[in-house]
């Protein structure tokens, strides 16, 4: 054989290797999604709708589901103004000690372990309160999203192209008006998708619930000082009982769970692929 | 005595320690189009910003000696930004009107941000003044709720002239603003021109010292940050006083 087949030879070796790793590597991502449909998709069909609205003891796990809104839509709430303004400072001020800073620390807090923000807020705010609620798990929640909202919303900011940003000055518009009337609505759907993504990741921890929300699955709570459940901290209770019942139902929890979490992120998708067009 | 619309004195622009503009005096008469023409990176740009102090967007740079319009130095202690801005209006060298707004938004966004009309009906009054002012209207006015992604790149920037006269500026300050337009389009851009100075005094910078003979009144040749030389239109093309003017005008130079 010539060197120059011999060196074909290698190249196309070399190239289905590359894509037999890369199979290799999301192999897991679509085992999961299958799985959990598998699995799940037989409990839900066979209680049907009590499932989603009944408690533990009547086979559902409706505490669980309205929980994880209650606590995505207060960590939204607490969350998102904070995250929004500290991403836009970051733009509007990159040279400053403190934007400098924040985009540092936005970087570690992108990192930092989950479970430790839930032991932050359990001596922040459970052992005083005395009680698990609501409002600690949402602050964890809160603590662990801005970070990603703050970063999109800086990176959305800075997408936009130096031209606009002198058009919107020369109009002798003043700084709050120009970045937040001109340049924001500008950025808006990269804004919009970290905050879709944020809400995304929070909607499926685990860990910072662990000593915070206390999880409550036999009653709806009513008031954000009280303990409330969470389907993914409820998954991790179900799988650690030995009954196979319970681990039936943390099949069908899970793929609540997904859909939840591909009902948030396929439209993100979607729409970033608009931006590119 | 001519009243002027702009004057400057010993203006010189740092960016950090590099300074770029060196100490330029010069004068523009009120209603004329003055050209300010030299070779790319001389500091054209950087001196139509000096010239609305948009160069204080960028924290590097830095601005010693006067410039006065209509007599008052817009670079004195108590002179706010804002308020200069507002009476000078610019085009850029990139047709950049605000994609995600219509284009009457385009138009309209300076005056209402700004408040400065009272009602919906004057807003609309305005709008339609500075479109046809900007020879945009018959253009337009079937779809001013369109998006300018829709517009050639003639018809964009004449929408950022729109927008920049209905603000009803004193000064309107172009930086090539025909440098990304086809031939068509800079035409009526050029034409523009000469309808627009009899209301407005235009400071166009160019890298062309062709279309500064076609439009000028007056022009201003800039060299390394250096003012070379400064006159009537014909006056410098006929019979510079400079050798590096003649060579320049002449293409010799870059
Ligand atoms: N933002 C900036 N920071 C530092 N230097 C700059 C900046 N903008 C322009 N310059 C420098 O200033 C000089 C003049 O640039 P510019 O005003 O853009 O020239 P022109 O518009 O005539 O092409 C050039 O040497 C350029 O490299
Ligand atoms: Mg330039």
């Amino acid at each position: 054989m010539s060197g120059y087949n011999v060196r074909k030879l290698k190249e196309k070796l070399f190239l289905f290797l590359i894509g037999a790793l890369t199979v290799l590597m999301f192999s897991p991502l679509f085992h999961i999604i299958y799985s959990v449909f598998n699995n799940g998709i037989h409990v839900i069909l066979s209680r049907r709708i009590t499932f989603i609205t009944g408690r533990l003891s009547d086979g559902g796990i409706g505490p669980a589901i309205i929980g994880t809104f209650i606590l995505v839509f207060l960590a939204s709430l607490i969350g998102l103004p904070v995250a929004f303004l500290v991403g836009v400072y970051a733009y509007e001020y990159p040279e400053s000690t403190l934007g400098k800073a924040t985009k540092s620390l936005l970087q570690i807090m992108l990192e930092f372990p989950t479970i430790l923000v839930g032991v932050f807020i359990m001596q922040m705010l459970v052992v005083p309160m005395g009680t698990y609620s609501a409002l600690a798990g949402a602050l964890s929640l809160a603590i662990i999203m801005m970070p990603y909202v703050a970063v999109y919303t800086h990176e959305a900011m800075r997408q936009i192209p130096f031209e606009y940003r002198d058009a919107a000055f020369s109009l002798g518009l003043t700084r709050v008006k120009a970045v937040f009337r001109v340049l924001v609505p500008m950025a808006k759907r990269g804004i919009l998708t970290g905050v879709l993504i944020g809400i995304a990741k929070v909607a499926g921890e685990t860990a910072p619930l662990l000593f915070t929300v206390g999880g409550s699955y036999q009653t709806y709570q009513i008031g954000i000082t009280k303990p409330v459940g969470a389907i993914p901290l409820l998954i991790y209770t179900l799988i650690q009982s030995p009954a196979k019942e319970h681990h039936e139902m943390a099949w069908g929890a899970s793929l609540i769970l997904l859909l939840i979490f591909l009902g948030i992120f396929i439209p993100v998708r979607l729409s970033l692929r608009e931006v590119k067009v | 005595m001519i009243e002027l619309a702009l004057e400057t004195r010993d203006l010189k622009v740092y960016y950090g320690n590099n300074m770029v503009i060196k100490g330029v005096n010069l004068k523009v008469p009120k209603n004329v189009v003055f050209a300010l023409m030299g070779p790319s990176g001389c500091g054209k740009s950087t001196m139509l910003r000096a010239f609305n102090r948009l160069l204080e967007l960028n924290s590097e740079a830095r601005v010693e000696g006067e410039v006065r319009i209509l007599g008052r130095n817009i670079y004195a202690p108590n002179v706010d930004p804002i308020e200069v801005r507002r009476e000078v209006g610019m085009v850029f060298q990139y047709p950049n009107p605000f994609p995600h707004l219509t284009i009457y938004d385009n138009v309209a966004i300076g005056l209402k941000l700004n408040g400065l009309v009272r009602s919906k009906e004057e807003l609309d009054k305005r709008v339609e003044w500075a479109l046809k002012k900007a020879a945009l209207w018959d253009e337009v006015k079937d779809r001013l709720d369109d998006y300018p992604s829709n517009l050639s790149g003639g018809q964009r920037q004449r929408l950022v002239i729109a927008r920049a006269l209905a603000m009803k500026p004193k000064i309107l300050l172009m930086d090539e603003p025909t440098a990304n337009i086809d031939p068509v389009g800079t035409k009526k851009i050029e034409e523009l021109l000469f309808e627009l100075k009899k209301k407005y005094t235009i400071i166009l910078v160019t890298h062309s010292p062709a279309q500064a003979a076609r439009v000028s009144d007056y022009v201003a040749f800039l060299y390394l940050g250096e003012l070379i030389e400064l006159g009537p239109t014909r006056k410098v093309f006929e019979n510079p006083e400079h050798e590096l003017t003649e060579q320049y005008v002449t293409g010799v130079l870059g």
